[in-house]
Parts: structure tokens; sequence; C-alpha cells
């Protein structure tokens, strides 16, 4: 008698979930993808039960593509959608709208030592492709310099690359670190160490953020637009969205989803 | 079931009968020991198998590579990009001769005023050299450009045209020859520095200025030659990924996967391993079996053999916070400035790995080598006392030589071992995927590299799976399998070929 009921519950919890149960389908960069939006999607499924999430984070393209050809609901990006990909989409009667979800900057760290009171665009580009190899071409005391990167496969190895770089490629001379932490206390510990890491790793012990043509990444130079290794980050829709789409996306944007976006290591929107 | 019944039998009175079921429990037994034998050869050849399957898939990819590198004029560019990197380096030669000269000034005692206008003709002088550069280096990065749309429309299937990128001659061999005229005009009149030892190393960069103009018309002549259509060979493949000397992945320009530098970098942490791990490892391994007391080797053998269980990730955690660091701080002390490569610069270098690995490697040579040195004949050692040997004579004369083998077997399988080891590697080696400068002598031992295991740990991860670049590990992963196996078979030959015949 008693396991009927148990069964008899068991079958009703699972046709209540079946119908609560939402799926949202999330695809492209891997920027927002690796760590943001699965911590977004944590925190929103504790607020929304039965609501579930499928994330692939594959590279923006895929998730401006994804939402040309309907397979997801949200796709992430950490560029704007290309004329082309905008002409291809309208073809189709798709209507991409972007939201800015959050800021991405990196901030080059060297040790607190080091007496350099800040460098250009220019200087960086040279410095982390080799073309300056001493510390006292760019102003500081003469010492050969020591480049740390994050591992050729990370994200930001080849975001650096775009944003700072001119896609040139890497000094033969730089290290490979497997993370921002280990960036971190390397630059710590070598004063002649440059590195640069994600903005929630710039209090590392040790190591001092370097103004890049006079501007700290800080919320506000980013908002500006005036510190130059940063760029805005996307959710694509087709059109407004709605539903649970719509709901995720509100939460990203409010004051819970911009918490987590700044503990993250991103730049809030406002 | 059937052991049980088994058991049975044999309690049986009957003789015959608990004798056929004898026979049918030895068989069980065969079976199971030789099935298990089966099962672990097969996997093997399986594991072999995968590992050459999704290796050598590479050599079509980095075949594809390679053509559109050149079908896409990115080789044209990259021709020009060499004469372009060489002035950048004159540049940078410049300016190291500048701080050497600096830094004498200071010693001198001058104030940087003064250092500044004494050294105003050179800075002059190296400005304007590095200025005679710009327009090449423009040109190269406007040519880059070209070459990267045209290297993407190819990847799309159109076929990609390079006449317009080769219509850039003229202005390459324009720049050209202004360039070299500027250069002659500085060369004609360089300035005068007052310390002996900068003007020498000016003197060096101004020989090596003139040998750098001299090629311009052999670059030239290689932009005019260089063909788009001329063929790559499938073997180009192979070799450049035996003997290419770059391992650059994620590239916006081109992707090259050579080996020999992370090839060096294992080989050379394993010598600095050896060299460290191989006195001590043999020698605690003849005290051990020749001259401790018992109490003693009941307390150093267990010991030795137990830093086995340390953790290779323990390890290099204390690498990373404690000896690396350990390292430097003795590098910098004003004691040992003599040293030409002192003070360190990086803590995390070849050294700081080889050191790690060294003590790893001594439980593996003390154990195989205390083994060979017990398994020479009591006799042999009595013959020698009785000669008239001491007992440092016996060791050196008799007992050493006789287990050469077995030591020299020792040594290779703990080659094997550092060769093959990952975790202290990959946090420790500095992680630099070049070729350490051998022109600074021993200073290369502590220079960072990278090896052929830490790649494959620190990349695996995140490679989009089936890509080239993904394949490129695999093949990594087979080099460094052919190499352990080579030392392993190494190992056991020297042990079955020169073992001194007993008895």
């Amino acid at each position: 008698m008693k396991l009927t009921h148990l069964a008899l519950a068991i079958a009703l919890a699972f046709v209540s979930t079946e119908a609560r149960a939402e799926r949202l389908v999330i695809k492209g960069s891997d920027t927002l993808g690796a760590k943001l939006v699965p911590q977004l999607a944590e925190q929103f499924k504790a607020q929304n039960p039965g609501a579930t999430f499928d994330i692939a984070a594959e590279g923006s393209t895929t998730g401006i593509a994804a939402i040309i050809d309907g397979t997801a609901q949200i796709g992430m990006a950490s560029r704007r959608a290309k004329p082309a990909e905008i002409s291809a989409a309208s073809a189709k009667g798709v209507n991409m709208k972007p939201t800015i979800v959050a800021y991405d900057g990196i901030a080059v760290i060297v040790n607190a030592a080091n007496p350099i009171k800040g460098l250009t665009k220019k200087q960086v580009e040279q410095i982390f492709t080799g073309d300056i190899t001493d510390w006292s071409a760019v102003g500081g005391s003469s010492g050969r310099i020591s480049i740390y990167t994050r591992n050729t496969s990370s994200g930001t190895y080849s975001d650096f690359k775009e944003l700072a770089m001119k896609k040139r490629d890497y000094a033969g001379s730089s290290q490979k670190m497997a993370g921002n932490e280990q960036i971190a206390s390397e630059v710590g510990k070598n004063a002649n160490g440059i590195g640069y890491v994600g903005l929630a790793y710039i209090k590392a012990g040790g190591t001092k953020v370097v103004p890049i043509d006079g501007q700290l990444p800080t919320v506000q130079s980013v908002h500006a637009k005036t510190y130059p290794y940063a760029r805005p980050t996307f959710y694509y829709t087709n059109g407004e969205p709605t539903g649970l789409a719509k709901k995720f996306l509100d939460f990203t944007i409010g004051p819970v989803g911009q918490k987590i976006v700044t503990q993250v290591g991103f730049v809030p929107i406002q | 079931m059937s052991v049980l019944t088994e058991t049975a039998g044999l309690q049986a009175p009957r003789a015959k009968s608990a004798h056929r079921k004898g026979r049918a429990l030895e068989n069980v037994i065969r079976l199971f020991f030789g099935g298990n034998a089966f099962v672990a050869v097969v996997v093997l050849v399986l594991i072999t198998l995968f590992l050459i399957r999704e290796g050598f898939g590479f050599f079509g990819g980095n075949l594809q590579n390679l053509r559109s590198y050149r079908a896409a004029g990115l080789e044209y560019v990259d021709i020009m990009r060499t004469q372009a990197e060489a002035h950048a380096a004159l540049s940078r030669a410049l300016s190291e001769v500048r701080v050497r000269e600096a830094r004498k000034l200071a010693e001198q005692g001058r104030s940087l005023e003064e250092m500044n206008s004494a050294l105003a003709g050179f800075d002059q002088f190296a400005t304007s050299f590095s200025d005679a550069g710009n327009n090449l280096a423009g040109l190269v990065s406007d040519l880059g450009d070209q070459a990267i749309a045209l290297k993407e429309r190819a990847a799309t299937g159109e076929p990609a045209d390079v006449a317009a990128l080769r219509s850039n001659y003229p202005a390459y061999e324009q720049i050209s020859a202004a360039t070299t005229v500027e250069i002659n005009a500085l060369l004609a009149n360089p300035p005068q520095l007052s310390t002996p030892e900068a003007q020498r190393a000016f003197d060096k960069v101004k020989a090596r200025m003139r040998t750098s103009l001299a090629e311009f018309p052999a670059e030239a002549q290689r932009l005019r030659e260089w063909d788009p259509g001329r063929p790559v060979r499938w073997y180009e493949s192979i070799t450049s990924f035996l003997l290419g000397k770059e391992w650059i992945t994620a590239s916006f320009w081109q992707d090259w996967y050579g080996v020999i530098p992370l090839l060096a970098g294992s080989v050379m942490v394993s010598v600095v391993a050896l060299t460290l791990a191989v006195p001590f490892g043999v020698a605690s391994a003849v005290y051990i079996s020749e001259i401790a007391t018992r109490p003693e080797q009941n307390l150093i053998k267990p010991y030795i053999e137990f830093i086995a269980a340390i953790p290779s990730v323990v390890l290099g955690f204390f690498g990373i916070a404690v000896l690396g660091q350990a390292i430097r701080a003795l590098s910098e002390l004003p004691i040992l400035s003599w040293v030409p490569f002192f003070p360190l610069s990086e803590r995390l270098n070849v050294f700081t790995a080889g050191a790690l690995l060294a003590l790893m490697a001594v439980p593996t040579i003390f154990t195989l080598s205390e083994d060979a040195l017990r398994n020479v004949p009591r006799a042999f050692k009595e013959a020698s006392y009785a000669l008239g040997a001491n007992r440092l004579q016996t060791i050196a004369r008799v007992i050493v030589p006789s287990s050469l083998s077995g030591i020299v077997s020792a040594i290779l399988l703990g080659l094997g071992r550092v060769i093959g080891e990952t975790m202290v590697v990959l946090l420790c080696a500095g992680n630099r995927i070049a070729i350490p400068d051998f022109t600074e002598g021993l200073g290369a031992f502590f220079q960072p590299v990278h090896t052929m295991t830490g790649i494959i740990a620190q990349e695996m991860g995140e490679v989009v799976q089936g890509s080239i670049h993904y394949r490129a590990l695999f093949m990594v992963g087979l080099v460094l399998f052919f190499l352990t196996l080579l030392i392993n078979l190494a190992a056991q030959k020297i042990s079955a070929r020169y073992r001194m015949s007993i008895g």
C-alpha cells in the first residue's frame, strides 16, 4: 500500500518537473562561457527551480551563427556581429539584437619595485613581441625583461594579441604560465617581470598595475572606453528576448548578476 | 564454483579422479594468468595503435598548413620580415651597448645629465639607425595584412592570387636601397664611446651591420626567385616537425609545430637530473651494499626508497615555493657575482626542474644499482681479499666493474623515469618554448625551457579535438614514447650483453 503511494508520488514529481522544466540553450564565446555564464546559470537555477541550461562555449562566431540558425536562444559574443553576419541574419528574417552584459578588461602588471610610471600602447606591443628586451628602453632601470603570458590555447592569450599586439606573435622568450594566479606570483617575485591578468587578479602581492597611455584599468576608464585593453561582451538574441531567455538576460544585467560579473573578474556595465 | 569442487575432489580418496581434477585446476589457473597477460598485451597494442592513428593524421594537416603558407604568400612576406627583424635585432644590440656604456659611466661617478650629454652622439646614431628600418617594417606589416586576407580567402576555396602581393617588389627594392644609403652614411661617421669595453661591443655591432647590409642583394634575389607554385613535398611535413625549431600555435600569422625546442628542453632537464642523481644514487648503493653496518642499512635504505613515495605535484610546489626562490637568492649573493650568468632573472629554469627530478630518479637508480651490486658472487669478493686487496680496491676494481652493466641499466631506467615526468617540469621548468641560448655556456642550464611532457599536459586540455594542434600533441607523445622505448631497450640490452660471466 505504502509502496504504491510512494511510486505515485515519484511519478507525480516527475510529471510536475517535466511540466515546469524549461530549457535555455546558450552558445558562443569562451570568454563568457568558460566561467561567468555557468556561474550565473547556477545562481539563476537556485532562484528558478526547474530551469535547465545547455551551455556550449566554442567561440563568438559559433554563438552568432547559432542565433542566425535558430539553434540557441542566446548567443554569447566577445565582439560585435560583422556586417556579413548581420546581412546573413536579415536574409533569414532574424533580427540580431546585442545586449552588453559585461566588460572584459586585461591589466598589464609589473613588479612593485619597478620604477616605470606607465607604458604606451606601442611600448606594450614592442615588449610582448620582443622588439624591446630591456627595461631601460622604456624608461626603467636596466634589466632584461621577463615576459609572462597565459598558455597558448587560453582565450586571453589570443585576446591580448588582438587588443595589444596588432595580432603579432609573442616573443620567443615569453614564458607560458598555467593561469592568472601563476603570472601574478611570478611577476611578484621577479623585479624584471611583466605580465597580464584579468581584473580580478590585480591585487596580487608584489605587483602593480601599469597605466597604459596614462589610463589605469578601472570601472570608470573601461566605461569611458579610455582604457585600451577592454571590450564589451554581448548576449545576442533574435529580436527582443522572450520567456526564459528574457528572464536570464534580466538576471544577468540585474544587481545579483552584475555582482557575479564583478566576482568573476569582469567589469560590470554600470 | 568449479574451484570448490576441485578442492573437494582433491580430498577424495580416489587418486585417479583427483589427478584429473588437479589438471583441470591447473588449466583454470593457467587460463586465469594467461588471460590477464593477454588482456594487458591487447590493451597496450590498442593504446599504441590509438596513439599512432591520432598522431599520424598530423602529417596530412601539417602539409596542408605548409602549402597554404606558400600559396598565400606568407612565405614571401616572411623573407622580408627576416630582414626587418635583423634590423630590429641590431637596434636592440645598440641599446645594449648603450646600457653597458652608461653602467661604466655611472661607476665613474657621472651624474645622469653628464651621462646623457656624453651619450648624445650615440643616441643620435641609434635613433637614426632604428628609424632607417621603419619603412621596411611598415611594408612588412602592410603585406602581412594582405597575405592574411589571401590565406582566409584561400581557406574558403577561392584560389589565392599572390600577384598583387608581388607587385610591391619595386617598393621593397626602393626601400632597401634607401636604407642601405642611410646606414652606410651612418657607418661612415660613427660616434666614439669613452670606455674601451663599450667601444669593443659597438665595433662588433657595426661589423654585424655591415654583414647584414651585404646580405640585402641575396634577400632581394630570394624574393625575385620565390615561386608560389613550387610544390611542398610530402616529407617536408615530417622534417618540419622533427627538425622544426619553432613551436608557435594559435597564431594569427602561421602555426609552426617543431619539436626541437621541446626536445631540447626535455634533454637538458634530464642531463641536469642525471648529473645530480647518478653520483648520489650509485654512491649510496655502493655504501649500503658494501660498507654500511646493519643498523645503517636498516635506516638509510627505506629512507631513500621512501623518496619515491612523494607525489610529483608536491615536489613541484616545493620547487616553486622554496627551491626556485633559494637558487635565485643564492645567485644574487655578491660573493658569487663572478659567475658569468649570475644573478639569475628566472627562478623557474632547467636547473630547478632538473634538481627536483634528480630527487625522483635517485630511488630508482639506488635500488636497481644496489640489486646489481648484491648479485656479485661472494667468491669474487673473497678472491680479491685473498689476493691482499683492501676494501676500497675490492670495491673499485672488482665489485663495481663486475656489476657495471646492472648499474648502467639502472641509470638508463632512471633516465626513462625522468624524461617521462610531467608535473615537476610543468610547474618548475619555466615553460619558455625556445631553444636555450647555448652561447651562454653553462648559463643555458639556468634558462627556462618547455618540455615534451609539459606541453602535452598544458595544451591538450584546451585544443579542439581532431585539429592539427591536437594531432601535433599526439605526435609529441609518440616521439616521447619512442624515446623511452629506446632507453628501456638499451637498458635491457646492456644488462643482458655485458653481464660479466659469473661462475
